[in-house]
């Protein structure tokens, strides 16, 4: 028996009260959608159409380029309205396709159908989750093709199925598990069959006991496939937490998890993956969560990737009425992103919209003190870091100690540090900055070598 | 949406601890402590705390606004340390005392090093050491009821029993915070709530009864130790100074070395030293050492231990008896059986022990009644003793304690005399201890004194035969002391020019062994 949970780690509120009970609800995009080029870890995708082409929902139009890649599917069809730089959620201006939506979602082939896939071979498998543009839809947006072709598959003991959901507030990935367990087990079925040697895992949150009797009773009968519960503790849900868990293994931050015989998928992305194999049907939708006390109608969604955030808001009724959003998050509050505008597309790694009529940060700034020297930090973080002196050393510029003695760079920036402190102290934000410097300084130097 | 959106790098959420909520939290645990302390000491010691906490927070508000720096003194921590000082503190000191106490820990100590988190000793304890230094005498002058009494400590330090039932709820005297028992129960709520951590506060009371069991010269007897635990600010060093954030390490094993390292010291500096105050001092120079702990221990990340290594690299999971540190092993077992061995040799030896003494002691005795050769225990003295039980014998003798009652023998066996050995508490500097030699009639042979700190050239003075002699070869019913000289009558005795308090102490404690030969040998021996 496995033990339920890592060292270190929060509580916080988990606010999943808004929407757990709330069953998924296909969300059909009214207005036009634009797909940014890049919605994944790795190189951007290259587009294949040109401004004014004809598009049909699940149509390749930015092809993956390189290895670390991945497709951008069409998610509506319609008319290519722009190939051009568009504002994106963190605010930055990105390269992006705009599609003109008709109004008729017309596919490229019928989804609905099953195909016959008893012949299936593993390469065809990765070919169609390649095709398929999927990416890790937990928020890390790694290729998931990739990832499952490991240097040594038959060293992979464990298929861990992420179904933690540890962020709060977020509840999809719990309905997903709810409404589609048949299908998430034979995604993780056929993905089996990639590892002969290893044992599928789907390891979920003691918080969602709908989703566990659910998985439970899809899996039951398999022999390799067994659903484990969790403590309820963020960041469970982290890769490295799951493996700690799973394979009682703590990895440094050189090693992949497939290097101690491990794979991590996130549940929606073996969903995707059993839609991709079994029916051909591309990534270009996916559950999230609209919620947060200023939402009026809190929910879970299947969302067509490129619909623009404010326009989700207005599926989940809208604003509340007497609240004003004080923040509107891509994601729960712990690893999500501020926005400054909804008016923003939804891409393939967002699970969710928070929006918050008060500013959590915005009060903890006010309370900000000197640091205490309490420990508490060091008593959350996972990776069993000092973030206390790790940002005295960067504070000191002392970054040869923030890096060799307090193995700084180890740091997976789950905020459990920030979260916890009682001085109200930016921590896991100085050690991103930290980070960054230190890979600046490196850079500078590799230059100066190579100029030599 | 009318009104902009914040932005901010994640998370985006905070826990609702703040440093303010957790100074609250210890101010809320020492409470019953102060109580406590209130109902024992009367109106005046909730006076004296509310100036040592108004002067910490008034000290940091001011200082702020001098420097016009962020209105720091909302966080609560001057509080705590405001309400710490007071309980470190005798509850009669006058009203300058706190004041004073308070404006050096946080100007001092706290603000002039940069505020909360930046002081280098904890500010409370060095603001009572302040004190200690400034106002020796204010500071250790104890009152219950209006009058001076010695703190339970000295009385241990002087070898009597003390009562360890008084101590646990605060009623033996002491300063203002001494009840133990407020004292646990608030300290193990923190724990319990992880504001202070078990690897400081448990490490220092058990390296602390380690030394104190080891050299104490009572080994591990349960008593005496409680009893030495219940003294001299442990527990509250233990729970409430040791444990503060600023100045302790940040990691576990720092915490650990740290807190086994104070207790250590503290148990060193109570066996073999002479300031009741000790406890203080050991906290304060573990203080000084956690810069170099939070240097030098970091511990490693998870992933990078030995035993992870291991497995990364695919090697099977070991058992358990691998995994145990084998030098932990060997230190526990190292200890305990030193431990056991030292009460043992302590058990077996200690009539052997009380043997030596008693030669020991033969020599002082000698000298106050020449005429004995051998010595014995009186046996009726004894009883007498017993049944005082470590009381002050008398209520007109002062605070003097009835030690040991000998009989002297001749060449033949014959009693020739009697050596009473009395403690006064009442001495310039603490206690002196003296032999009175008594002839069968009453008659005083000579003193001698076994224990003597008084201030040399002064106090000190009572040991030159000047003084003593005075009180040869007279048989009197009690001596009085002339404090300007010119002694004409058997019973008057002169002092010692400018130690009167002294030369009371050694004449009250003459008359005690005196009035304790002619009630309890003379009168219960015929």
């Amino acid at each position: 028996m496995a033990k339920e949970t890592f060292r270190g780690g929060i509580h916080p509120n988990e606010h999943k009260e808004y929407s757990r009970g709330v069953a998924l609800k296909v969300y059909e995009t009214k207005g036009d959608v634009i797909l940014p080029l890049s919605q994944n870890i790795g190189r951007p995708a290259k587009p294949v159409v040109k401004r004014n082409d004809p598009v049909l929902v699940g149509q390749v139009i930015g092809e993956a380029d390189g290895f670390v890649s991945a497709n951008i599917i069409a998610s509506v069809s319609g008319k290519v309205k722009a190939v051009e730089k568009r504002r994106t959620l963190n605010g930055s201006l990105q390269e992006c396709i705009v599609i003109e939506n008709d109004g008729a979602f017309t596919p490229l082939k019928d989804y609905s159908v099953r195909e016959d896939i008893s012949w299936i071979t593993n390469e065809e498998i990765l070919a169609r989750i390649k095709n398929a543009g999927i990416v890790g839809l937990g928020g890390a947006g790694f290729p998931t093709h990739v990832k499952l072709a490991p240097k040594d598959p038959l060293a992979v003991k464990y298929v861990i199925v992420n179904g933690a959901e540890c962020e709060p507030y977020l509840t999809c990935d719990d309905q997903l598990m709810r409404a589609m367990g048949d299908e998430i087990v034979e995604g993780l079925k056929l993905i089996l069959k990639l590892f002969p040697n290893a044992e599928g895992v789907i390891a979920i949150e003691k918080n969602k006991p709908e989703a566990i009797a659910s998985m439970e009773r899809a899996a039951e009968g398999n022999t390799k496939i067994r659903v484990q519960p969790l403590k309820t503790k963020y960041p469970q849900g982290g890769e490295k937490s799951l493996i700690r868990v799973i394979a009682g293994i703590d990895t440094p931050r050189a090693m992949l998890p497939a290097d101690v015989g491990c794979i991590v998928i996130n549940v929606g992305t073996v969903y995707a993956c059993q839609r991709a194999i079994v029916y051909n049907e591309p990534l270009y939708r996916r559950a999230m969560t609209v919620t947060g006390d200023a939402v009026k109608e809190p929910g879970n969604f299947i969302v067509r990737t490129g619909t623009l955030f404010s326009e989700v808001l207005e599926a989940a009724g809208g604003v509340k009425e007497g609240v004003e959003a004080r923040k509107a998050l891509a994601g729960g509050p712990m690893m999500g992103i501020s926005m400054p505008s909804l008016d923003v597309p939804i891409i393939k790694l967002n699970n969710g919209l928070t929006l918050l009529s008060v500013d959590p940060v915005e009060k903890a700034d006010a309370a900000m003190t000197a640091c205490l020297h309490c420990g508490r930090c060091t008593t959350v973080c996972p990776i069993g870091l000092m973030p206390q002196m790790m940002a005295d050393a960067f504070i000191a510029q002392d970054l040869d100690r923030y890096e060799k003695k307090l193995y700084g760079l180890e740091c997976v920036e789950c905020g459990s540090c920030t979260y916890i402190c009682p001085a109200k102290r930016p921590l896991m934000q100085t050690f991103k900055q930290a980070k960054a410097e230190i890979a600046a300084v490196k850079a500078a130097k590799a230059a100066a070598g190579g100029a030599k | 949406m009318s009104q902009m959106l914040n932005l901010s790098t994640g998370p985006h959420a905070r826990d609702k601890w703040t440093t303010a909520y957790i100074m609250r939290v210890v101010v809320i645990a020492l409470l019953p402590t102060a109580i406590i302390g209130f109902i024992v000491n009367g109106w005046y010691s909730v006076l004296m705390t509310a100036i040592a906490i108004i002067t910490a927070v008034l000290t940091e508000l001011v200082f702020d606004k001098i420097c016009k720096k962020p209105d720091t003194w909302k966080d609560w921590s001057a509080v705590v340390t405001g309400l710490l000082l007071a309980l470190s503190l005798p509850a009669t000191v006058p009203w300058y005392i706190p004041f004073l106490g308070s404006l050096f820990a946080i100007l001092v100590v706290k603000c002039f090093f940069g505020g909360l988190g930046k002081n280098f000793i904890n500010p409370a304890l060095a603001g009572r050491c302040f004190l200690l230094i400034s106002f020796v005498s204010t500071v250790t002058t104890f009152k219950v009821d209006g009058v001076s009494t010695a703190t339970p400590l000295v009385d241990l330090a002087a070898g009597k029993t003390v009562n360890v039932t008084q101590m646990f709820l605060g009623t033996a005297g002491g300063v203002l915070g001494s009840s133990i028992i407020a004292l646990m129960a608030g300290g193990l709520i923190l724990w319990a709530m992880d504001i202070i951590h078990g690897e400081i506060c448990f490490s220092v009371i058990v390296g602390f009864l380690l030394i104190i069991g080891l050299f104490g010269g009572q080994g591990f007897d349960p008593k005496f130790l409680m009893a030495h635990i219940s003294g001299g600010g442990v527990v509250m060093g233990a729970f409430f100074m040791a444990t503060d954030y600023t100045t302790s390490p940040v990691s576990r094993l720092g915490q650990l070395v740290y807190g086994c390292f104070i207790g250590v010291l503290g148990g060193l500096f109570r066996t073999f030293g002479s300031s009741a105050d000790s406890f203080s001092y050991a906290i304060i120079i573990g203080n000084l050492f956690t810069p170099l702990i939070d240097t030098f221990i970091v511990p490693t990340p998870y992933a990078y231990r030995k035993k992870m290594i291991a497995l990364q690299r695919g090697e099977k999971k070991k058992k358990l008896k691998d995994q145990i540190p084998i030098p932990v092993v060997v230190i526990a077992i190292v200890t305990l059986i030193a431990g056991i061995a030292l009460s043992g040799v302590f058990t077996m030896t200690k009539d052997a022990i009380e043997e030596q003494q008693l030669a020991k002691k033969a020599a002082s005795y000698k000298e106050v009644m020449p005429e004995a050769e051998t010595f014995e225990v009186n046996a009726a003295g004894k009883e007498a003793i017993d049944a005082l039980n470590g009381e002050v014998y008398g209520s007109s003798f002062g605070r003097s304690r009835i030690n040991s009652a000998i009989t002297g023998l001749d060449s033949a066996g014959n009693a020739v005399g009697y050596v009473i050995e009395v403690t006064s508490n009442d001495a310039y500097d603490g206690t002196l201890t003296i032999s009175v030699g008594i002839a069968s009639d009453g008659t005083i042979k000579g003193i001698a004194f076994t224990e003597l700190h008084e201030t040399p050239g002064k106090g000190s003075l009572c040991d030159e035969p000047a003084f003593k002699d005075q009180y040869k070869d007279r048989n009197v019913t009690a001596f009085k002391v002339l404090k300007d000289g010119g002694s004409t009558l058997p019973e008057e005795i002169d002092s010692v020019s400018g130690a009167t308090v002294s030369s009371r102490a050694v004449t009250n404690a003459v008359n005690a062994g005196l009035d304790f030969y002619r009630t309890k040998i003379q009168g219960g021996g015929n």
